[in-house]
């Protein structure tokens, strides 16, 4: 698994004050919990780019004071206004101890429906999974081969061995739905083939009115 | 209803929810009705009507106001319009299902149509192919 290497320095004054002058000097502050002690640290700005603002699911290896931390992303705070990185929460990993990671979907194969004219939406980006450390990894592959026109993919259809997924099992990751232009095809087709059951019903009801009159 | 005052950053509505592309208010402002309808209509048609559109504010806030050369008093003015209260940093505007370059030429048209300056935000983790 993909790993970035952060250099960073131990906290020493903490407060509004001592972190806005951290931000000042292009630093982010941060904290890395999970382990045996919580730990505030900060780090460049720069460090985190290839962390932060990527798809993909990486271990953050975090050096401070000669010690090295396995972590992962867990959350992110930035600037309303102007999007900078204000702060960073990362998880330390424990071998023994499972960890909760939201981990990127990648879809794979050419679904069925898309080969008919379909156009597949992704409901999903990622999916929240409860798995030990050892166990992590930059993606999670659903396979869309079997997919049809007006299907689902959902949270319950994707097999997972050592994970266990948080996520809502009926909600769907991906769908093949009719494009705009199928659904006029369909509905021009559709008028089509009503006419001559429309044609076949208008004899039988002018007939009826003839039947009526014979009565008489 | 009061006016109010607008201070300060936006308080919610700040992060990218639903699309891949958005439109951030840098100011503070009311936003009317009509001239979210411009925007969104300039949004869409420029889209080509492909892809899908948030609007992430609403305008439930009526303003209303007095005729010209009308004296005081003799009870409130009329409602003219509604607006909603965008501070700095809230989105207005997301889309998707359209490329990056689609993306920024409709959001320009579209902040072309508000009285605001605003910015184009891409949503950090997006893939590009």
């Amino acid at each position: 698994m993909k790993s970035i290497t952060i250099e960073g320095q131990l906290r020493t004054g903490f407060g509004k004050g001592a972190t806005r002058q951290l931000r000042s000097q292009e630093l982010v502050p941060g904290v890395i919990y999970g382990g045996s002690a919580e730990i505030s640290f900060h780090a460049p700005a720069k460090a985190f780019k290839n962390l932060v603002y990527t798809p993909s699911f990486q271990i953050a290896e975090v050096k401070l004071d000669g010690k090295t931390y396995r972590t992962i992303l867990k959350d992110l705070q930035f600037d309303k206004v102007d999007d900078k990185l204000i702060h960073v929460d990362l998880l330390e990993l424990v071998e023994d101890k499972k960890v909760i990671a939201d981990i990127p979907l990648k879809f794979v194969g050419t679904s069925k429906g898309v080969k008919d004219g379909g156009k597949l939406i992704t409901k999903m980006k990622s999916l929240k999974v409860k798995t030990l450390p050892k166990y992590l990894k930059e993606q999670i592959e659903v396979s869309i081969d079997n997919l049809e026109l007006n299907g689902n993919i959902r949270v319950e259809d994707v097999k997972l061995d050592n994970y266990e997924i948080l996520n809502s099992p009926r909600i769907p990751i991906a769908s093949v739905v009719l494009t705009r232009q199928l659904k006029q095809e369909e509905a021009a087709a559709t008028p089509a083939a009503a006419k001559p059951a429309a044609g076949a019903a208008a004899p039988a009801a002018a007939a009826a009115p003839a039947k009526a009159a014979a009565k008489k | 209803m009061q006016r109010g005052r607008m201070k300060g950053d936006a308080k919610r509505g700040t992060t990218i929810s639903f699309g891949s592309f958005a439109l951030k208010a840098l100011e503070s402002h009311w936003i009317t009705d009509r001239q979210i309808e411009a925007a969104r209509q300039a949004l869409t048609r420029e889209m080509k009507r492909e892809g899908n559109v948030w609007i992430r504010i609403f305008p439930d806030k009526p303003i209303t106001a007095k005729p010209a050369e009308v004296r005081m008093g003799k009870g409130k003015g009329n409602l003219e319009f509604w607006a909603a209260v965008v501070r700095p940093g809230r989105i207005m505007f997301e889309i998707d299902g359209v490329d990056e370059k689609v993306a920024r030429a409709s959001l320009a048209l579209a902040a072309g149509k508000l009285p605001i300056k605003t910015k184009f935000i891409v949503r950090r983790d997006l893939v590009t192919a």
